[in-house]
């Protein structure tokens, strides 16, 4: 299964949802998603495709542009075609819906997605913090406007 | 008798001490205070610094050096430098890499449990002054106000000797009743 055969049966199955499907070489393919539509691809990949490993899950924010990318990296252990799907999200209310019932591994990736970036995601089985202690909770640290970095508290020493 | 018992009120009984002749009632810390003044706790201090035992606590890359001081190739036992699993049985706290706001609270109680009297060591750049996490949201800025900090050892990560060095040094402020550990 090559990239060309894999993104032209996304293309045909999805071809509502997604966008900007492109082939970017001979193992790498991306395309834009809709949100509402993540598990639904993700199943399928699963089981028609063969993709059964969820490399990472993270998000990035764009300020200017008003939205929140939720990035998606899966891979397969049968063939060397890496898949990123990125999904456009609102920035004041981002949420999607969780893909832990489809990749298990996903649930850190979320709890750690939800805690930096503020990301909710809907039918997550554990959604708390990872990492960060309680109270910088509501912070969402990694976004651009996150105003505690860099933080200038300490006393200058010399 | 009962003329002066009608003036005592309910606060000043207990400090009140009854008095009996020829005898000379006092309180423990009555006696610290005291011997703090004389050349006994000259002798004390000579026994505390040659017992400095350390928590094996270790909180980063520095904790690494922490550990290979307390094996036995550096010998720490000939200066009464011994690492201790338990801070019931620890002297020193040696706070050996940056402090994150999610670590403070445990790295408190670990102070809280240690028995009096009680001295922390800085190990290295991080703990100092944030290190390469300077500035970080999630790490502690100014340990110092936080613990009573006798000694800072500088180094990324300092070595052994380093350390054996900054326990000498806190040997030296013991014995010349500098330490934060007591109070004089």
């Amino acid at each position: 299964m090559d990239a060309k055969s894999i993104i032209d049966s996304l293309v045909n199955k999805f071809q509502d949802s997604l966008t900007d499907a492109k082939v970017d070489s001979d193992i790498r393919i991306s395309a834009y998603l809709e949100p509402e539509m993540i598990k639904d691809v993700c199943q399928y990949l699963k089981d028609e495709l063969a993709f059964d490993h969820l490399s990472s899950e993270t998000a990035i924010d764009y300020p200017k542009r008003n939205e929140i990318v939720v990035v998606y990296h899966i891979a397969s252990y049968n063939h060397p075609v890496l898949l990123t799907i990125k999904v456009k999200l609102p920035r004041d209310a981002p949420e999607i819906e969780s893909i832990v019932p489809v990749y298990w591994n996903a649930n850190w990736y979320e709890r750690e997605t939800y805690e930096l970036f503020g990301v909710k995601f809907n039918n997550h089985p554990d959604l708390r913090q990872l990492v960060l202690p309680e109270e910088l909770l509501g912070d969402w640290p990694l976004r651009k406007d996150y105003e505690g970095f860099p933080n200038r508290t300490a006393r200058n020493l010399v | 008798m009962d003329e002066l018992n009608d003036n005592v009120t309910v606060e000043d009984q207990e400090e009140y001490v009854e008095e009996i002749p020829g005898v000379i009632t006092t309180t423990s810390m009555a006696i610290n205070d005291f011997l703090k003044k004389t050349k006994a706790q000259d002798v004390i201090n000579w026994g505390r610094k040659n017992s400095l035992w350390f928590m094996t606590q270790p909180m980063g890359c520095c904790g690494v050096e922490m550990i290979a001081t307390g094996c036995a190739h550096y010998d720490t036992d000939r200066f009464g430098i011994i690492p201790r699993n338990s801070p019931r049985h620890a002297d020193v706290m040696i706070i050996s890499g940056y402090v994150t706001r999610k670590y403070l609270p445990a790295l408190q109680k670990l102070w809280g449990q240690m028995a009096a009297p009680k001295w922390v060591i800085c190990m290295g750049d991080c703990s100092i002054s944030g290190g390469p996490f300077y500035e970080s949201y999630s790490t502690v800025q100014n340990i110092d106000k936080m613990f009573p900090i006798d000694v800072f050892i500088p180094g990324c990560p300092p070595r052994p000797e380093a350390l054996l060095q900054g326990f000498l040094e806190l040997q030296k402020k013991i014995m010349a009743k500098k330490d934060h550990g007591t109070d004089y």
